[in-house]
C-alpha cells in the first residue's frame, strides 16, 4: 500500500525504484525478512544443516585433467599408457570412472578370452600382435615392486581358422597380409590339418590357418554416472546408490564404455541432430548379447587344442586341464538376441552351435553342458571395427570403443594410440587413422573379412 | 595520503550499492582513478621522505610498492570477472570487499610510520588473502595451501613482534624516521643476536626464503587469479620491503648473521630455477621462478650496498609486473581448457597468435631481457654480490641461464607446435585479457625509459 502510493506519487523519478529497493530486490517486507535471517542462523549455529567443512574423501577430485568414462579393459589400459607415456612424472592427472565395481556386465570378464593376429585389416594385426607382446611381457609393464609377479594364465594355445571353400581365398589373402605385418601365421591343407588334430573331422575345410594367440583375465577401480556439454567442462560423477555427485573439472574425457558407449555419446550430444549431417551422425555402438557355453567332454580334443574357429561360425577353446571347453557361435542377424538382459538362451545350443561342433569334431557329440551364461559385445553396427581418436564435433571427447568382440585383444595397443594421440596429438606407433569417428559420416567402412 | 586510502575504502560501500550490471564497471574505473592519484607520490624530490602526516610517509622506496599496488587492483578486478561470472551477485561483492580490503591494508602498510602499525597491517593483510585462496580457490587442496600460507608466515612473524616490543621499550619509540637518526650500534651479545633473528625471519619466509618457501607454491597454485596476482606481485615485496627498513636498525650483526641466509638464497636460487625446468603445472612453475627472483632480492638486501639496495627495489617492481603478467596468462589458458598442465594446451600460437605475443613479450621479461628494468634489477644485484664476493658470479651467470632456459622452455610448450585436438574450440582472446596484458606490459616497457624512478632511496 505504502508503497504503491509512494510509486504513484514519486513516478519515474530518484525514488523511481521504490523505496527500499536499493540493495539486491529487498522489499518493505520484513516479517519475511527476519524470520530467513533467523532460519540462516539457526542453521549456521551447531546442529543446523550447513555444514561447510564436510569430508569429501570418498567423492572423485574436484578436478582432474583426463576423465575416463568406462573401467573396463579399455579404459584401464588408456590410463595406464597416459601415465606411462607422460614426459614427467605427475604430468597428468587421470580419473577413471566406472558404474560397477563388481564388473558385472563388463564385456571382457564375460568373453571366451581369445586372443587372434588373424585379421585381414594390417592395423588390426598390428594392434593385435602389439597386445599379444603386452601380455606376454605382463610383468615387465604392470609388476610392482615386492609384490608377486602377475599371472594372467596366458595360453598359448594357437588359433585355428577353418575356411571352407568358398572362404579359402579370402584366407589366403588375409594370410599374406598377416604375413606382411609380422605374425606368425601357418596355412594348412585338410591332410596336414588332420595329422596335426587328428580328432577334427575334417570334411569341407578347404585351408585352415593356424596363428598364435591365447586367453586371459583380471583388473580394479573406482565409480559413477554423468552428464557432460559439447566442449565437456565437466563431468558429474553421481556416487552409487546415494544423491551425492560430484562435479569433475575436466580438460579431455574418453569415452570406454564398452557396450553402453552408445548413451555415453548421446549425453555427450553426439547424434543429436539432422540425419544425414556430422551433428546429426550417432556413434553406433551397441551393446548385443552373445552367449558362451562352458561344456565337459572326456573325449574331446585333448591338451593341444589351440581356439578353433569353423567356417561356420561356431567357436570353442579348452578350458582348464580337466576336459572343459568354452565355446559358442555369432547368432546372424536375424536371429540377434535382445540385448535387455543377460538370460541365456540354452536353445540357442541346442539348435545352433552343437550341430556344427558336433560335425567339426565327432568327439563332441556326447557333451555336457555345465553352465552357461552371456555377455555384451560393444557392437559397431556400421563395420564391426573399433572406433579411436577425437570426435570432430564435440572436441575434447576421444573414443576407445566399440571393438566388436576384439576388445580384450587389441586393449594395451588401442590404449597406447589413445594416450599417444592425447599426449603428443597424432598416432605415433600404429596409424590408426582409418579407424577415426568421421568415418561413420564419410560412409567410408573398414570391414574385416573374416568376423565372429 | 587519505587521499589514496579514504577513495580505497569507499571502494567497499560502491560494489555493495551498485547494480548488478555496474559492479565490475564501477569497482574498475574508480580503482583506476585511485592509481593515478598514487602517481603522484613518485615525484621525488630527495632521498627524504614525503611525510603526510604523524602515521604515513613515502619514500623513494615505498612509493613505486605503492604505485604497484593501486596499479594492481584494477588489473586483478579485471582478470576475475571471468571466472567469477556464475557466481551468484553477493559473493562476487564479497569477493570485491575482500580485494578491497587486502588493497587498503597493503597501502596502509607501504606506508606506515610507526613499526607496530606496520606489524599490525602486515598480519592484517594475511586474513582476506587466506579468505580469497580457500573460498574461491579451485582445487580440493586449497585448504592445506591455505593452512601452510597462513601458518608459516604466522609463525615467521610472531618473533618480529616480541622483537618489536623489545626495541620500544628500549628506545621509546618506534617511528621510523626517528629510528633512522638513532642508529646505535646494537651491542654484540647472545639476545641480540636473537633480536636479529625474530627481526628477520618474518621478512625471510615472506620473501620467501629458500628453505622457508614451502607455502608459496600450494599458495599461488590454489589461490583464483586475483589471490595469485597479489600473493606474486605484492605480498612477496612486503617482505623485501620489511627487510629493506628493519636492517637500518641491526648492525653490526648482520655483517655475519647474513651468512647463513645469503647462502641459502644463493643456492636456493639455482635449485627453485632447476625445479622450474621439471614442472608439468603451469602455475607452478610460476611460483617456483617467483621464489627465484625473489632470492636475489634476499641476497641484495642482505649485502647491503647502495648498488645492491638499487637492484632490490628495481627488481621488485619489475618481478611484480612480470609475474603477475604470467599468472594472467596462465589464467587465461586455464578458463579455455580446464586444465594447468601445460603440455594439454600447446601449440596455442597458431590458434590465438596476439596472446602469442604477450606471452613472448612477459617470457622475455622474465627471463631479464635488455633493456627491461628486470635486466637492470638483477644486473645491479649480480654485479654488487661480485663486488661482495667474486665467486657468487658463477651462481648468478648459472641462475641467469636457467632462468633463460625455463622462460623459453615454458613459452615453447604452449605456444609452439602442433595443437592438441581438443583446444582447436576455445573461445578467441577477449578485449579484457588484451588490455590485461597491455597494461601489465605498458609500465614494464615505459619504465625502461625511465628507471631511476624504480631505484629507490640509495640512486
Amino acid at each position: 500500500m505504502l508503497r504503491r502510493a509512494l510509486r504513484l506519487g514519486l513516478g519515474r523519478g530518484l525514488l523511481g525504484r521504490g523505496l527500499g529497493t536499493w540493495r539486491g530486490d529487498s522489499t518493505l517486507d520484513w516479517d519475511g525478512k527476519v524470520s530467513d535471517i533467523k532460519k540462516k542462523i539457526q542453521s549456521v549455529l551447531p546442529g543446523g544443516a550447513w555444514n561447510p567443512l564436510y569430508d569429501t574423501s570418498h567423492l572423485p577430485p574436484e578436478h582432474s585433467d583426463v576423465v575416463i568414462v568406462g573401467g573396463g579393459v579399455l579404459g584401464l589400459s588408456v590410463a595406464y599408457w597416459l601415465k606411462r607415456l607422460e614426459k614427467r612424472r605427475g604430468a597428468i592427472q587421470v580419473l577413471v570412472v566406472e558404474r560397477d565395481y563388481t564388473y558385472s556386465q563388463a564385456s571382457t570378464g564375460l568373453s571366451v578370452g581369445g586372443i587372434r593376429q588373424q585379421f585381414s585389416l594390417p592395423e588390426n594385426i598390428q594392434l593385435s600382435l602389439f597386445s599379444v607382446d603386452f601380455l606376454r611381457n605382463i610383468n615387465e609393464y604392470l609388476a610392482v615392486v615386492d609384490d608377486p609377479p602377475l599371472d594372467l594364465q596366458f595360453n598359448p594355445s594357437g588359433y585355428l581358422l577353418l575356411a571352407s571353400e568358398k572362404g579359402a581365398a579370402i584366407m589366403e589373402n588375409n594370410v599374406k597380409v598377416q604375413r606382411q605385418e609380422g605374425a606368425k601365421v601357418c596355412l594348412m591343407s585338410p591332410e596336414q590339418l588332420r595329422n596335426k588334430f587328428p580328432w577334427i573331422n575334417t570334411e569341407g575345410v578347404a585351408l585352415a590357418s593356424y596363428g598364435f594367440i591365447s586367453s586371459s583375465n583380471r583388473m580394479e577401480t573406482a565409480s559413477g554416472e554423468e552428464v557432460t556439454l559439447k566442449r565437456i567442462h565437466e563431468v558429474h560423477v553421481k556416487m552409487d546408490r546415494s544423491l551425492e555427485y560430484q562435479p569433475v573439472e575436466c580438460a579431455i574425457v574418453i569415452n570406454a564404455a564398452g557396450a553402453w558407449s552408445g548413451q555415453i555419446a548421446e549425453l555427450a550430444g553426439i547424434g543429436k541432430g539432422p540425419p544425414g549431417t556430422l551433428q546429426g551422425t550417432k556413434l553406433p555402438v551397441e551393446p548385443r548379447k552373445r552367449y558362451v557355453y562352458l561344456w565337459h567332454c572326456p573325449q574331446g580334443p585333448g591338451l593341444e587344442t589351440p581356439f578353433v574357429i569353423d567356417s561356420s561360425g561356431a567357436y570353442f577353446r579348452r578350458e582348464g586341464l580337466g576336459n572343459n571347453y568354452l565355446g559358442s557361435c555369432s547368432p546372424t542377424e536375424e536371429e540377434e538376441p535382445d540385448p535387455g538382459n543377460l538370460e541365456v538362451d540354452h536353445g540357442f545350443f541346442q539348435d545352433k552351435v552343437w550341430p556344427h561342433l558336433a560335425q567339426r569334431v565327432p568327439a563332441f557329440e556326447t557333451l555336457k553342458v555345465r553352465s552357461a551364461w552371456a555377455g555384451y559385445y560393444d557392437y559397431n553396427t556400421f563395420d564391426q571395427n573399433g572406433v579411436v581418436g577425437p570426435h570432430p564435433l564435440v572436441v575434447n571427447m576421444y573414443f576407445a570403443t566399440g571393438f566388436s568382440g576384439h576388445g580384450l585383444q587389441q586393449a594395451p595397443a588401442v590404449g597406447r594410440a589413445v594416450a599417444e594421440m592425447v599426449l603428443e596429438g597424432s598416432f605415433q606407433t600404429i596409424d590408426l587413422n582409418p579407424f577415426l569417428f568421421s568415418r561413420f559420416y564419410l560412409g567410408e567402412k573398414v570391414q574385416e573379412h573374416n568376423i565372429i | 595520503m587519505l587521499k589514496i586510502i579514504i577513495p580505497t575504502i569507499m571502494l567497499m560501500p560502491l560494489t555493495w550499492l551498485s547494480k548488478k550490471n555496474m559492479i565490475w564497471i564501477n569497482t574498475t574505473t574508480y580503482s583506476l582513478l585511485i592509481s593515478l592519484i598514487s602517481l603522484s607520490l613518485l615525484n621525488q624530490p630527495s632521498n627524504n621522505s614525503l611525510n603526510f602526516s604523524l602515521m604515513f610517509f613515502s619514500d623513494p622506496l615505498s612509493a613505486p610498492l605503492l604505485v604497484l599496488t593501486t596499479w594492481l587492483l584494477p588489473l586483478m578486478l579485471m582478470a576475475s570477472q571471468h571466472h567469477l561470472s556464475k557466481e551468484p551477485l553477493i559473493r562476487k561483492k564479497l569477493y570485491i570487499t575482500m580485494l578491497t580490503m587486502l588493497q587498503t591494508f597493503l597501502i596502509m602498510t607501504f606506508t606506515a610510520t610507526e613499526l607496530i602499525s606496520f606489524y599490525i597491517l602486515f598480519e592484517a593483510t594475511l586474513v582476506p588473502t587466506l579468505i580469497i585462496i580457500t573460498r574461491w580457490g579451485n582445487q580440493t587442496e586449497r585448504l592445506n595451501a591455505g593452512l601452510y600460507f597462513l601458518f608459516y608466515t604466522l609463525m615467521g612473524s610472531l618473533p618480529l613482534l616480541i622483537a618489536l616490543i623489545s626495541i620500544q621499550n628500549l628506545t621509546g619509540s618506534l617511528n621510523f624516521l626517528l629510528i633512522q637518526y638513532w642508529n646505535q650500534a646494537l651491542p654484540d651479545s647472545w639476545s641480540n643476536i636473537f633480536l636479529w633473528l625474530a627481526c628477520m625471519m618474518a621478512f625471510m619466509v615472506k620473501m620467501p626464503l629458500y628453505g622457508l618457501h614451502l607455502w608459496l607454491p600450494k599458495a599461488h597454485v590454489e589461490a583464483p587469479i586475483a589471490g595469485s596476482m597479489v600473493l606474486a606481485a605484492i605480498l612477496l615485496k612486503l617482505g623485501g620491503y620489511g627487510m629493506l627498513r628493519i636492517t637500518t636498525m641491526l648492525n653490526p650483526q648482520t655483517s655475519f648473521m647474513a651468512y647463513p641466509f645469503l647462502m641459502l638464497s644463493l643456492w636456493g636460487m639455482i635449485m627453485t630455477s632447476s625445479i622450474c625446468l621439471r614442472q608439468t603445472d603451469l602455475k607452478s612453475l610460476i611460483a617456483y621462478s617467483s621464489v627465484s627472483h625473489m632470492a636475489l632480492v634476499i641476497v641484495a638486501v642482505l649485502i647491503q650496498t647502495p648498488w645492491s639496495y638499487m637492484g632490490a627495489t628495481a627488481l621488485m617492481i619489475a618481478h611484480g609486473l612480470t609475474s603477475s603478467m604470467l599468472f594472467c596468462l596462465a589464467n587465461s589458458n586455464y578458463e579455455r581448457t580446464h586444465s594447468r598442465t601445460m603440455i594439454l594446451a600447446r601449440g596455442l600460437q597458431t590458434l590465438l597468435p596476439l596472446m602469442a605475443a604477450w606471452w613472448l613479450l612477459a617470457s622475455l621479461t622474465n627471463l631479464a631481457l635488455p633493456p627491461s628494468i628486470n635486466l637492470i634489477g638483477e644486473l645491479f644485484v649480480v654485479m654488487s654480490s661480485f663486488s661482495w664476493s667474486n665467486i657468487t658470479i658463477i651462481l648468478m651467470g648459472a641462475n641467469i641461464t636457467i632462468t633463460a632456459l625455463y622462460s623459453l622452455y615454458m613459452l615453447i610448450t604452449t605456444q609452439r607446435g602442433k595443437y592438441t585436438h581438443h583446444i582447436n574450440s576455445i573461445k578467441p582472446s577477449f578485449t579484457r585479457e588484451n588490455a590485461l596484458m597491455a597494461l601489465h606490459m605498458t609500465p614494464l616497457l615505459l619504465l625502461s625509459l625511465n628507471p631511476k624512478i624504480i631505484l629507490g632511496f640509495t640512486y
